[in-house]
């Protein structure tokens, strides 16, 4: 179980609002899958062992070339509020 | 000819070339079925009568240059959370509602372009975060052999639109067996093939280093084609290799099992429904019978597949679900006043319960204090999982479990507890922690007439090899039959 502060503070780092009710249905849930998890403490590892990515022959960098979008509308038509060809958005500085 | 949405693959080709029906016919045919199922089932998200007969007559139209097509004609269902171009694209989410696609994925790209004829998009869990189906924002699925029960998820939509007969396959996306334990519950070969083989260009990305791209279908065959005309580097993701693509239904020519070894451990199999390990241990004996030696392996560590599948794969998501935040394109919530609000209302109502839940697992597991303890651990741990592995295809070409522990539960049986829900896929996660390539057949009914599948994981890019034993499997055991 975690507390409610903790359950706020995951939420907020994530930039999720949760209603009261989901506050408390998360305490008790990630609560519980994360006393599950425990398990791992206990497991001899070596440092620097992650897990080795199978398709070695492909990693190398492609040049770095710009490559246009043709179709614009196509992705713009998807935005919630559009002006002027540009995403809408709130202010983020106070204009005097 | 009547009944021409229930022809596999291989028979809907054979029926092209000698001419016995059009394209046309056979889209009609599925389009039929679907509108008599899909109200019952939810296994198709979008449908879209004139899209598939405007692409079904273009085909027929191409006339006797399209024999040379790998799909020709070969309708297919491609899961919610691909890009289509011209189709929705949800992943089974409220925040992509009404989201339709600017391009088309790499994969179904080369289905298309290969002859295939895209019948519809198929029901998911909430961007493929579940294992029966249920956490879908458009409704749960129903599993076609018994309306009571889950399909599986998160590719539940996909593996019920094949085993109703409304196509002949359908493209998933397998991130710790969500295509493998959906075949698995609806009786159907379901392939999750090695990381880096098939392109991840526009799937909706859940966890980039577990995620890959699959066939489901009837037969061994069909999902071999399937794959074969899929697989391969694409430039647009670099995870992809650049190793030579086998032709895989070529290679199904050969299946003796004379030199052929298994792996089998006992001790991985407790707590399976004695119904599902009847069945195993029966598969295994006519598999030996065949000629196949069986040999017992060790795979200490994949006991703990289920604390590092949901610590690696909700820190991934975390990270690549934060692109949903109200602004570029999905759901944006009414009443903000500034940015922040904006983006924390739209992801609050925009995603659901399990999502959410993962979203905050990976970020606790990756936040300051925690991250070492969790995070770093789950991805050491990982590598100890993918070197019981190593270890164990060094003594045999594959390792045989079920895929799911049990058959297809009722809708509501697991999703109050989380990880009752999460050891549904305790046999998959696995395979994809360590990359591997994994398939499941069919191998039998439970008492009620539910559907077992038998998992086959092999070595890292050897696919043939799988398909040949899953072959194998199929000619001792006979391809289930749809219900």
């Amino acid at each position: 179980m975690l507390t409610k502060e903790e359950v706020l503070k995951i939420a907020r780092l994530a930039r999720l609002e949760l209603t009261d009710d989901e506050v408390s249905f998360y305490q008790n849930r990630l609560g519980r899958v994360l006393d599950y998890m425990t398990e791992l403490k206990g497991i001899e590892t070596r440092e620097g062992t992650g897990v080795r990515h199978v398709p070695l022959d492909s990693e190398k960098f492609r040049n770095d070339e710009v490559v246009t979008f043709p179709d614009k509308e196509a992705l713009l038509q998807n935005a919630p509020a559009l002006e002027e060809g540009g995403f809408l958005l709130p202010a983020i500085m106070e204009t005097e | 000819m009547s009944n021409l949405n229930q022809l596999d693959i291989q028979s809907l080709l054979a029926g092209y070339e000698k001419k016995q029906f059009t394209v046309s016919e056979v889209a009609e045919s599925c389009l039929k079925i679907i509108g008599e199922k899909n109200a019952k089932l939810n296994a198709l998200l979008e449908i879209s009568s004139e899209k598939v007969m405007k692409r079904a007559k273009e085909l027929d139209g191409q006339g006797s240059s399209s024999g040379k097509l790998k799909l020709y004609g070969v309708p297919i269902a491609i899961k919610d959370n691909f890009l289509v171009k011209g189709w929705q694209c949800t992943a089974g989410s409220k925040i992509l509602e009404g989201y339709r696609s600017p391009y088309t994925a790499t994969s179904v790209k080369r289905l298309e372009e290969a002859g295939a004829l895209i019948i519809g998009k198929a029901n998911c869990d909430e961007f493929a975060m579940g294992s029966s189906n249920e956490n879908s924002a458009y409704g749960p699925c129903r599993n076609p052999w018994d309306l009571e029960r889950v399909p599986g998820g998160s590719s539940g939509g996909s593996a019920a639109a094949v085993a109703a007969s409304m196509c002949p396959a359908a493209l998933g996306t397998d991130t710790g067996g969500s295509i493998r334990q959906p075949a698995s519950l609806c009786g159907l070969v379901g392939v999750k093939p090695s990381y880096g083989r098939v392109s991840r260009y526009g799937i909706v990305s859940y966890a980039s280093s577990l995620d890959q791209v699959g066939p489901l279908s009837q037969t061994v065959w069909d999902s071999a084609r399937v794959l074969e005309v899929m697989s391969g580097f694409d430039p647009h993701d670099a995870t992809t290799s650049k190793m030579a693509v086998p032709d895989f239904t070529q290679s199904l020519r050969e299946t003796s099992l004379s030199q052929v070894t298994l792996g089998i451990a006992p001790a991985w199999l407790e707590g399976v429904d004695s119904d599902v390990k009847k069945a195993f241990d029966a598969s295994i004996d006519a598999l030996k019978k065949s000629g196949a030696k069986i040999i017992e392996v060790d795979l200490p560590r994949t006991r703990y597949s289920l604390s590092v599948y949901y610590l690696i794969a909700p820190s991934e998501a975390s990270s690549n679900l934060a692109r949903f935040d109200g602004v570029h394109y999905g759901f944006r919530a009414k009443d903000f006043t500034d940015s922040e609000t904006l983006y924390r209302l739209s992801r609050g109502q925009g995603f659901g319960k399990e999502v959410k839940l993962r979203i905050m697992l990976g970020t606790y597991a990756l936040s300051a204090g925690y991250y070492d303890a969790f995070y770093l651990k789950a991805t050491q741990v990982r590598r100890l999982i993918q070197q019981d592995f190593e270890d164990a295809h060094k003594k045999c070409d594959a390792v045989l479990v079920p895929t799911s522990p049990s058959t297809a539960f009722k809708l509501g049986e697991k999703s109050d507890d989380p990880l009752k829900m999460y050891l549904s896929d305790i046999f998959t996660l696995p395979v994809n922690l360590a990359g591997l390539p994994g398939i499941s057949v069919p191998c039998g009914l439970d008492q009620q007439g539910l559907p077992i599948g038998l998992q086959m994981i092999g070595r890292p890019f050897d696919e043939a090899k799988l398909l040949q034993i899953a072959k194998s499997h199929e000619q001792i055991h006979g391809v289930l039959k749809r219900p």
